[in-house]
């Protein structure tokens, strides 16, 4: 876990438009259901590791992933919206639970034009599983990031 | 100790969404709910633990809840598998 009460940084895994989760057209998301965060419009169609830590769960689908930081932190990654539907389609998992990775870490590349044609919101929430190990979970500014800025800060 | 059996039908089984709704309705209660997909039992308050069962359609779930409100408890999380998986 990490130390005192310094906190924990949590990276954009792509490249984008960062918007405010209440934002995101999915109550599941937008009212907290899975936990805090902050969503990202991608600009490219790679997913990279947003810290240091062990893939928990890569779904067979290749629309979603999770890990547990080095830090303790569970980071739900969920490339679109309801995307769950295309079964697969225009996604390549690059990763596999059990997996540890490095922050910059190739997880998952997917078609943003292929899904955004197939009639799906593209938008990402970056979310932490479990927010209520911390005592705030603040979002970048709203605006644009590149894949490694500083998406999260948590705040034990 | 109250025990549930429920087999998935949904085609899409336990993906992010289904994990948040149904680890919101066991965190109603004070009791003590594990879910066990043939794969692995969890906490089912934890939603990385859920998501992590990789629950699918066809799949038979069995949970137990130990506590106070274990009859309530085991009542709504029967109608949450029935509604929502």
């Amino acid at each position: 876990m990490g130390g005192g009460s310094a906190a924990i940084e949590i990276s954009a895994p792509l490249a984008g438009t960062v918007v405010p989760l209440d934002e995101v057209a999915d109550p599941t998301f937008a009212q907290g259901i899975l936990g805090k965060g902050a969503a990202i419009i991608p600009a490219e169609g790679r997913v990279t590791a947003p810290a240091d830590g062990v893939i928990d769960v890569m779904f067979d689908t290749g629309h979603a992933v999770s890990m547990t930081t080095a830090d303790g932190a569970e980071v739900l990654i969920h490339v679109g919206l309801d995307t769950v539907q295309l079964k697969g389609a225009h996604y390549t998992a690059r990763c596999k639970a059990g997996d540890k990775v490095k922050k910059g870490d190739l997880l998952i590349e997917f078609d943003p034009a292929a899904i955004k044609a197939a009639g799906y919101d593209i938008v990402t929430p970056v979310i932490i599983c479990n927010s209520d190990a911390y005592s705030a979970v603040e979002g970048a500014k709203p605006g644009s990031i590149s894949a490694g800025g500083a998406l999260l800060t948590l705040k034990k | 100790m109250k025990t549930i059996e429920y087999t998935i039908t949904d085609e899409l089984g336990i993906h992010a969404r289904p994990a948040g709704l149904l680890v919101k309705a066991a965190g109603k209660f004070q009791s003590d709910i594990k879910i066990a997909s043939p794969k692995k039992e969890v906490d089912a308050k934890r939603i990385m633990g859920v998501m992590s069962m990789g629950a699918k359609q066809g799949d038979l779930l069995r949970l137990t809840i130990t506590g106070a409100d274990e009859d309530a408890a085991a009542e709504e999380m029967e109608l949450f598998l029935k509604q929502n998986l």
